[in-house]
């Protein structure tokens, strides 16, 4: 109840919100501010080189991935299957330019190269956005971007010359130095992308949303244009997404269908991860990220050393975990803490 | 004849297997509003099963397809009770997605891990004796799982006009609400469609496992055209699955032939889009569509 309230109290400005902020909201703001300061000194604390620094970076590409779905899933009730599309598109966007020289600057963590990274797959998100989501309910929406990821992948795969087909392209090196760069990024780009759905969300544009992923029909006859801002929704989240695929593309430096189109990795995870922390919420895709690469880089790595089979243990349990969530937590693990603590 | 109507003949055998799929999505959509993502895996579950039935047991795969589709039955009531009956309760389309989706992943990597991602395939002795047809060559496997699949539709759509059950899943499909209020208990029919749902699966994986050879991953493959096929065959029409599951595997192999396997399946993506978009209820589709 009182989330409700807070959401008409604070819809009428972010700043205002601020100024009127509870004891608790308080609480929140410090022990954000604490764990900032702490995962920013981090790679001091226990060398830059270190698996757990890789495996926060991990950890803060897919909370930026999960925020950009949660937006458009979470909020807007909108579930897109076409995750991978977009963090696919904002990669070889980043490859394409670097390669071909397009822009003259210096392209390694180049900030303009990251924006268009994010533009170009929000472009992709209107082309197919406006017809999906124009006419089409929740489930054939949801085909709908599956299918156009798809075609997308066949393209790629198919543009050999342009696009390198399935072995890909390869970044001309720039100066790979050490996980540094990458690990202040990863968390910088993660923390503007949570502050970026905390504003929407927290603005009138997220009170639209959320009116339309509880009930569309109602809110339509109050007034607010849906396909506006289910399409709003639909490119903000793409943009970060793509975001996201440039800084991996960054990281990786090659990019092909098969590292950066894997529906288990960048489809499914984003999706199970808002879904499992808890889907329409701030923190959801921030806990469920820690959970899900936990268990991906245990499967992947630790069992996966092990025999090779073992790897597939881990997306088995994804979808396990899943059908758990949504039978017995649909509200996900942040949504718990409704549960348990009663309201007044 | 030339080898363009070949393409079209190989087409039209495909395309019952699609249209197979796409009758049990059809039910199980129809009944609960659930998109059974997990088809696809499903189909190709049951191809592995009698792969094993055929090479470490010999058995005939058309000789094992009936314990097998018995087995579909029990296993289509059993994930109906135990994966989708809260889901289907509250017609809550996202949990239903996900499930299926997780459901998909489960069983993608257990075959992999079981079986190994090489593809497979049965092959039977007299399976590619040709019968030559009008002047076009069928192996016969392929005229088999032909005569399965239209025996499969008939058999659907006759326990559908005829029995009680099969009238009780319909009135379902129409309206949940007034079922309820007929005394039909949603929960036997809901399961009474999943398994048939899950027992033309095991049709279709038999037909798939003898025709073509598999993958573990070939199952998300199968279940887009499948869904693809329910799409223009609008939901409720078990006839009309079918015939957009042939009109699919014609266009399929149509594409195939002209432009390559691989951009093939783009036009059939980018069609299925086109086919949401323009006409959503199907190119057959019915008066009571409750979409």
């Amino acid at each position: 109840m009182s989330e409700q309230l807070g959401l008409a109290r604070e819809s009428s400005g972010f700043l205002k919100s601020l100024l009127r902020t509870s004891l608790k909201n308080r609480v929140y703001l410090i022990i954000i501010v604490i764990a900032l300061v702490v995962f920013g000194a981090m790679p001091y604390m226990i060398g830059v080189d270190s698996f757990f620094i890789y495996y926060l970076f991990m950890v803060f590409i897919y909370i930026g991935v999960s925020q950009g779905w949660n937006l458009v899933g979470g909020y807007t009730g909108q579930i897109s299957l076409g995750t991978h599309a977009f963090f696919a598109l904002g990669g070889y966007t980043t490859a394409l330019i670097w390669i071909h020289g397009i822009t003259h600057t210096w392209y390694y963590f180049d900030p303009l190269l990251m924006l268009l990274s994010g533009i170009v797959p929000a472009i992709f998100a209107v082309i197919i956005g406006l017809p999906t989501l124009s006419r089409l309910r929740g489930d054939y929406f949801s085909f709908g971007t599956l299918a156009a990821a798809e075609v997308l992948r066949i393209i790629i795969l198919r543009t050999t010359e342009f696009s390198g087909g399935a072995t890909g392209l390869q970044l001309p090196s720039g100066g790979f130095t050490d996980l540094g760069i990458y690990y202040w990024t990863a968390l910088l780009l993660a923390v503007l992308a949570t502050l970026a759905v905390f504003i929407i969300t927290r603005s009138r544009i997220g009170l639209a949303l959320r009116a339309i992923s509880e009930d569309e029909t109602s809110a339509a006859s109050h007034g607010i244009n849906i396909l506006r801002y289910k399409m709003l929704s639909f490119v903000i989240g793409s943009f970060m997404i793509g975001v996201f695929g440039s800084l991996f593309v960054y990281y990786q430096f090659l990019i092909n269908p098969a590292t950066m189109m894997t529906l288990d990795r960048w489809m499914f995870y984003p999706l199970l991860i808002c879904v499992l922390g808890g889907n329409g919420t701030i923190m959801g895709p921030i806990i469920g990220a820690f959970i899900i690469v936990t268990l991906f880089t245990f499967g992947q790595n630790a069992l996966g050393a092990i025999n090779p089979a073992l790897s597939k243990v881990h997306p088995m349990l994804s979808g396990l975990i899943i059908i758990l969530v949504m039978k017995y937590m649909p509200t996900g693990l942040w949504g718990l803490k409704d549960k348990i603590s009663p309201r007044k | 004849m030339g080898l363009s109507v070949q393409a079209l003949v190989n087409g039209i055998l495909f395309g019952t297997m699609y249209g197979t799929a796409a009758i049990g999505l059809s039910l199980i959509f129809g009944t609960m509003r659930i998109v059974f993502f997990a088809q696809g895996s499903v189909i190709i579950f049951f191809s592995y099963l009698c792969f094993w039935a055929f090479s470490l047991l010999g058995i005939d795969p058309y000789l094992s397809m009936i314990p097998v589709f018995i087995l579909a039955l029990l296993l289509g009531a059993g994930f109906y009770y135990v994966l989708f009956k809260e889901a289907a309760a509250l017609q809550d389309r996202i949990s239903s997605l996900l499930i299926a989706v997780g459901l998909m992943f489960i069983l993608e990597n257990f075959m992999e891990v079981v079986w190994t991602p090489n593809p497979r395939s049965i092959v039977t002795s007299y399976g590619f004796s040709i019968i030559t047809i009008l002047g076009t060559n069928i192996t016969l496997v392929r005229l088999i799982a032909l005569l399965i699949a239209i025996l499969a539709t008939a058999g659907v759509f006759i326990f559908l006009r005829k029995t009680l059950i099969g009238t009780a899943v319909r009135a379902t499909s129409e309206d949940v609400e007034s079922s309820t209020l007929m005394g039909i208990s949603p929960n036997r029919v809901n399961a009474v469609a999943f398994a048939i749902g899950i027992g033309l699966a095991s049709i279709a994986g038999i037909n798939f496992a003898t025709t073509y050879s598999f993958d573990p991953k070939y199952g998300f493959d199968v279940v887009i055209k499948a869904l693809f096929a329910l799409t223009l065959g609008g939901i409720g029409n078990v006839v009309g699955a079918l015939l957009g599951g042939i009109i699919i595997g014609v266009i399929e192999s149509m594409a195939s032939f002209y432009l390559g396997m691989g951009w093939a399946q783009g036009v059939l993506f980018v069609l299925f889009i086109l086919a949401l978009t323009l006409r959503p209820y199907g190119l057959f589709g019915g008066a009571s569509q409750k979409a």
